[in-house]
């Protein structure tokens, strides 16, 4: 009995694999954006639009991400988060 | 006719694209198959030096399963429009999420993230092409299961499909991931599902546990070429062990490296240190320390010799770094400490502790790597040039310190004449050294463009004439890559290509090979 098989361990929608925008910015943005790698985002003020298009296009050493690795909710919310200073940190 | 697609495969009207999108959208869904140019754009950003319309992709298909990918393939047989499969897309400096040839569809696997299976006895995983490391990391700490994996650099966003298929490695002491796979699903060109090893046997339970089946073993054929779309793949796990010590010894000269690498490898072989070492060059560690390069050297070229002294004394960089640990029981690795004490000594290296290590960012993402904990600390080489430019440049070196030195002078003059800098490590294999070069450039100038892949193309051919061939290369230069390898291994290339996908469906080029 010793093999744990879960199958939707992984959280079985396709997209939705991120719980919010928080999450997101932990688990990807912050290993370079909170690291001293890419630039300081937060508190700049910068437009959830403009955010969101460096995402999807990538910028410069900035690699683009696809839908399948952030679906556009989740990708408004984290912008939206960003941009207003509101909760990036884990509730 | 106009098809809403910019870069249609070669040979194929937009009529019949048209008609071979529509099918391959009843089978995903509407929302998973991606033909505006807009849409495609992160697809597309690529940091290779050539201009990116050589690898703009015609379509994204994002299927979600097996099955699906087996009547896509249909559709593409039925129509001859390649496919190019991509795991977590994420293969930075060696092509991206970009296809290897202009016009192909993207089959984007990303939404099979599942991790379908973890065994804490046996200490093996069965994964989707999706997972991300990061996602394999936080599940197997939610679940607190003791097991930990190698891998590359970029952990938080590639995964171990992707980065396995390409022979990628990483820094524990299952370092070379392919070595420490077990088991694959692959779906063939002709849509059958192809389970290698022991996962061929209806009811086995071994697929994990034992490599080779019965017969020839399959699975390298699937690595580093486009005999099928891997859909499954088992891995290997490393028990956490009760003490882990890394650390790090710095060398004061770029000639050292002889003496360095004369006195691993017997460690090495003999695994003492069981990880894969990582030998670094000033160079790799001042961007990630993080150190400006501007604030040492502004004029044109490479960055001479005397500034990089000074980074060294300044920021108490070593000319090279060895990255290793002890991985065993505070007894064991006691008694294994004092000889990594007595090396250090003998060769004139000073030993930095984890203890240590603190204030340094590129100590600190490299201590995590060689347990396997995901971060991105290494994208700090990309402050160094600007610009987002890099190819890697990476060729197999015999674990030999005249050949270290050999090949990193060699490397060290050829980029020089293009005006880049030498930003190189050796990861040592057992026996082998994998010398990876991040031929830094900035890409939004198109001289630099130019010289990068000049830089690169000069690089490939002088090394080759001396008998060295890469472990691995990007998508712009395969063809290239695979030519130094020889006609033999090209022409059983292409038979087998031939048997198992007569349509050059499957990412034609990859690797050099195609119909
Ligand atoms: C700063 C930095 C550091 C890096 N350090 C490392 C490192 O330490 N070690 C290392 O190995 N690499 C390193 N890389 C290179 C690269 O980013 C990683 O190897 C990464 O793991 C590859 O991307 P991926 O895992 O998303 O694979 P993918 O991009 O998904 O796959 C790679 C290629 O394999 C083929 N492929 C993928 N999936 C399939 C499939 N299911 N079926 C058939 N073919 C498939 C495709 O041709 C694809 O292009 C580094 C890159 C950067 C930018």
């Amino acid at each position: 009995m010793g093999v744990l098989a879960f199958a939707t361990a992984a959280g079985s929608a396709a997209a939705g694999q991120w719980r919010d925008g928080a999450e997101l910015y932990q688990k990807v943005c912050g290993h370079c954006h909170e690291a001293n790698v890419g630039p300081v985002l937060k508190g700049r003020g910068l437009p959830p639009e403009y955010i969101q298009r460096v995402v999807r296009m990538g910028n410069r050493a900035m690699p683009a991400f696809r839908p399948t690795e952030i679906d556009d909710a989740t990708l408004a919310d984290v912008a939206r988060r960003i941009s207003s200073g509101a909760a990036l940190a884990r509730e | 006719m106009g098809s809403k697609s910019k870069a249609l495969p070669k040979g194929i009207s937009a009529a019949e694209f048209d008609k071979a999108v529509r099918e391959m959208r009843a089978i995903v869904g509407d929302e998973h198959v991606l033909v505006d140019e807009e849409k495609l754009a992160p697809y597309r950003k690529i940091m290779m030096p050539v201009p990116d319309a050589q690898h703009e992709l015609s379509a994204s298909v994002m299927p979600d399963g097996v099955e699906q990918i087996q009547r896509i393939m249909k559709v593409a047989n039925k129509y001859r429009v390649p496919v190019y499969p991509i795991s977590t897309g994420k293969n930075l400096g060696y092509g991206s999420a970009a296809p290897v040839q202009r016009g192909q569809i993207v089959m984007d696997l990303r939404r099979m993230n599942r991790i379908l299976e973890v065994d804490p006895e046996l200490c093996t995983a069965l994964v989707e092409p999706g997972v991300t490391y990061q996602q394999l990391y936080d599940y197997l700490q939610e679940h607190k299961l003791p097991l930990w994996f190698s891998c590359p650099a970029p952990s938080a966003i590639a995964g171990p499909v992707g980065n396995m298929v390409d022979r990628g490695v990483g820094y524990t002491p299952y370092g070379e991931h392919f070595m420490f796979s077990c088991g694959m699903e692959v779906v063939l060109a002709d849509g059958q599902v192809l389970r290698t090893g022991m996962g061929a046997m209806e009811n086995s339970n071994t697929w994990q546990v034992f490599k080779w089946g019965y017969g020839p073993t399959l699975d390298g054929i699937f690595t580093q070429s486009n005999f099928g779309v891997v859909t499954k793949m088992g891995m290997w796990l490393m028990p956490a062990p009760p003490d882990f010590r890394p650390f790090c010894i710095q060398y004061p000269n770029e000639t050292d490296i002889t003496k360095i690498v004369e006195a691993l490898r017997p460690l090495r072989i003999a695994m003492v240190i069981p990880n894969a070492v990582v030998i670094a060059h000033t160079l790799w560690e001042a961007p990630c320390t993080p150190v400006k390069r501007a604030d040492y050297y502004t004029g044109p070229g490479a960055i001479p010799d005397e500034a990089v002294k000074k980074i060294q004394a300044e920021h108490n960089i070593g000319a090279w770094n060895v990255y290793a640990g002890l991985y065993g029981t505070k007894e064991t690795n006691d008694a294994n400490w004092k000889i990594i004490e007595a090396v250090a000594a003998g060769t004139g290296g000073k030993i930095i502790t984890q203890e240590a290590s603190k204030g340094s960012k590129a100590l600190e993402y490299r201590f995590d790597l060689m347990k396997g904990k995901p971060n991105l600390g290494e994208f700090g080489l990309y402050n160094w040039r600007g610009g987002g430019g890099s190819i890697w440049f990476a060729p197999v070196s015999q674990a030999k310190g005249s050949e270290t030195l050999k090949q990193m002078q060699m490397a060290k003059t050829i980029l020089a004449k293009y005006g880049f800098d030498y930003v190189g490590e050796f990861i040592v294999g057992w026996r082998d050294m994998h010398h990876v070069i991040d031929l830094l450039y900035d890409r939004s100038k198109p001289e630099e463009m130019e010289k990068a892949y000049a830089c690169y193309d000069e690089l490939l051919h002088t090394f080759a004439k001396e008998g060295y061939g890469m472990y691995r290369a990007n998508t712009a230069f395969a063809e290239k890559v695979a030519a130094t390898y020889g006609p033999v291994k090209r022409d059983v290339e292409k038979r087998l290509k031939k048997a198992l996908d007569p349509n050059n469906i499957i990412a034609p080029g990859r690797c050099g090979i195609s119909l």
